[in-house]
């Protein structure tokens, strides 16, 4: 199948899915107990100005037909506006998604690029004491909540040691920010030559994305060496053995070998932090996607809440369909389907 | 001169119980024999007995808890149980090539069928890419493999169970080795398959003129094919010799039986079925192994046996080796 044919049979199958994300947050925001009305009206509101409120959100039609409407809305790609700011949602979203997308990548990306060796490491001597070394250590990354773990990085490197710059967001407030191109300062500040503004804007990086990467690179070891043991122990590293293959050959083989399942956890896993990284953004006033969304389900911001969900399910499908295609790159027992 | 000479070699799985005990699993107890250049000899025995690893354990594939404990493997002089891996990497796939029981799960996935000969002969070999690519193209066409360029260019997962154990031997062949082992060729595959790679086995021992030792529990694998036999029963070989001598008059009560329970003798109706259990390899009597499950056995064989020759090389593990006939069919522990 050609990757044309591959891309709109997947665009397709994602039809009915969003069509089911958008009824499940739709309902569930309406069903949580969330109360934007009296959020918006302030605690001094007549009933009159309850009820205007009510009908100038729609709130006073039946579910049904509010469900109709928005979802006509999002089909236009109209994601409505916030209740609280008054703003398109979409803009508000276009605008965080590449300062979330930025931690996110670092954060996954440095912890892959530890993880990743870190586990075949330990699987080539299983039980050894690297491997023990590395299982405590992948137990704590696992056990430790994020939240806690981001308070107690700030309070050790900023707090005690002044290592770090305080946790106040993505630039330091004594720089002026680059002007915006793609919307992260490191990049931007690089592009338009502005050393000042885009180191301060890898010193505010620096926390978060170690804390990302602990949170992200402890299952990824842990999985990396379960997968690479199962590679080593198969008959194809066997019968490489049985042929003389050096060391080095063989650990190649193995890497290879486990390479399609090492990165389709990964890609699972990038899918989930999406809900750590609001942990993170939130302790590091960040600003970003995850922070939005949190605070939109804290203030009962239907719309928000909303488009903050449906955009996370397109990416983690825009994130299945980039992993597909890898696999198919390196596997030649895969098809596109 | 012996290409390959294995002598008293003892392989143990060592490993601690839920006690931290350490449990010792005898599974080699004393393996010897020996191989000539261009001889083919056939190790038969039923699961468990050791035919595996014997062939494991010549050319260092033990993994933990499998441990050689003792004994000596000898390959052209050169001892090869306490060789490092690096050189031991240099014998394997090289002097010694192997042929395995699972073709299609053993070739790498990731790799053209083609590009693996090559890089099986650049390692050993070495020299120009296009020779190495030629040489595959010509053992590929050896092992009857049709339109060897095109079948270069599959991954091993579009192979056939035959056609992956043809490439298999391709692969053996391709740095021409001296001692070919081959590990239950056949297991998995069709019948009539197994028919044509037997065939194509023989006539690849004879032209490449290699010394091979054949791992199987078909009695008519070894009967048609080999040499020498050497019959195997928990950890140790109970019978040696050449076959013709072996099947004339086996010496073994384990032997007996083993032939005695071919398909071919079931079908006229005069075989009994190979019974009991094999012996517990954790805790092995003093003794002949076989005497638990022997119609012959009596209260000598709980001392220790030795090799009995019946004739002119030809071996026998049995106190009672070469006059059975003397001895009454009761069973002692029955």
């Amino acid at each position: 199948m050609t990757f044309q044919r591959f891309l709109l049979r997947r665009a397709l199958m994602v039809i009915p899915l969003m069509i089911g994300v958008v009824f499940i947050t739709f309902m569930l925001v309406r069903i949580g107990g969330l109360d934007p009305v009296g959020r918006l009206a302030g605690p001094t509101a007549t009933q009159a100005e309850f009820d205007s409120i009510r009908n100038n959100l729609g709130l006073d039609q039946p579910l049904w037909k509010q469900f109709s409407i928005y979802l006509g809305n999002v089909v236009r790609g109209d994601l409505g506006e916030s209740w609280l700011s008054n703003r398109s949602v979409l803009t508000d979203i276009k605008e965080r998604a590449v300062i979330s997308l930025e931690l996110l990548f670092w954060g996954v990306g440095i912890g892959a690029l530890v993880g990743v060796p870190v586990g075949l490491r330990a699987a080539f001597r299983p039980n050894g004491r690297f491997d023990q070394f590395t299982r405590v250590l992948s137990l704590f990354g696992f056990s430790i909540p994020t939240y806690w773990l981001a308070l107690v990085m700030i309070f050790v490197f900023f707090y005690l040691l002044g290592w770090s710059p305080p946790a106040i967001g993505r630039m330091s407030l004594l720089v002026t920010p680059p002007d915006m191109i793609t919307g992260s300062y490191l990049i931007d500040g690089v592009l338009t030559a502005r050393w000042d503004a885009a180191q301060s804007a890898a010193s505010q990086l620096i926390l978060p994305v170690i804390c990302l990467a602990i949170v992200s690179a402890a299952p990824i070891i842990k999985q990396t060496r379960a997968i690479a043991i199962e590679v080593l122990s198969s008959d194809t590293v066997r019968y490489a053995h049985a042929c003389g293959l050096p060391e080095r050959n063989v650990r190649k083989l193995v890497l290879r070998n486990s390479a399609v399942p090492i990165l389709t956890y990964i890609g699972t896993e990038v899918t989930g932090l999406v809900g750590t990284m609001s942990l993170i953004e939130y302790v590091f006033a960040w600003g970003g996607l995850g922070q939005y969304g949190l605070n939109a389900i804290i203030s009962g911001d239907f719309t928000a809440v909303q488009g903050y969900v449906l955009v996370l399910a397109v990416f983690s499908v825009l994130v299945f369909i980039v992993i597909d295609f890898v696999v198919y790159l390196i596997e030649p027992r895969s098809e596109l389907s | 001169m012996t290409l390959l000479k294995v002598e008293d070699l003892h392989t143990h799985f060592i490993s601690r119980d839920l006690d931290n005990q350490i449990c010792i699993a005898k599974a080699l107890n004393g393996v010897s024999f020996s191989l000539e250049a261009g001889r083919v000899l056939g190790i038969v025995g039923e699961t468990g007995a050791g035919k595996s690893l014997t062939a494991q354990s010549i050319v260092g594939l033990l993994r933990p808890p499998a441990k050689i404990v003792a004994g000596s493997v000898r390959f052209e002089g050169r001892e090869l149980t306490d060789m490092p891996d690096a050189e031991l990497n240099r014998i394997r796939g090289n002097n010694i090539a192997m042929v395995v029981q699972n073709p299609r799960t053993s070739l790498d996935p990731l790799t053209r069928v083609g590009d693996q000969l090559v890089r099986l002969h650049q390692i050993h070999s070495g020299g120009p890419k296009t020779a190495s690519h030629k040489r595959a193209l010509e053992m590929m066409e050896a092992v009857g493999l049709p339109d060897p360029e095109s079948r270069a260019k599959s991954w091993p997962h579009e192979l056939s169970g035959g056609m992956a154990q043809r490439v298999l031997l391709a692969m053996a062949l391709m740095n021409s080795p001296k001692l070919l082992i081959a590990d239950e060729p056949t297991t998995g595959l069709d019948v009539t398959v197994q028919a044509q790679i037997l065939d194509l086995l023989r006539s690849l021992v004879a032209r490449f003129d290699m010394a091979t030792l054949i791992i199987t529990h078909d009695l008519g694998v070894v009967a048609h094919f080999c040499n020498d036999i050497a019959v195997m029963f928990g950890g140790s070989i109970v019978e040696t010799g050449s076959v013709r001598d072996v099947f004339a008059a086996p010496a073994h009560p384990y032997t007996r039986d083993l032939i005695a329970a071919t398909p071919e003798r079931f079908q006229m109706g005069r075989a009994k079925a190979l019974g009991g259990q094999p012996p517990d390899l954790y805790n092995l009597p003093s003794g002949c192994v076989l005497q638990s499950r022997c119609a012959y056995a009596t209260e000598l064989c709980q001392t220790t046996v030795r090799n009995a020759e019946v004739a002119e090389g030809h071996f026998a593990l049995c106190h009672y080796a070469g006059r059975l006939e003397e001895q009454p069919a009761v069973k002692i522990n029955a």
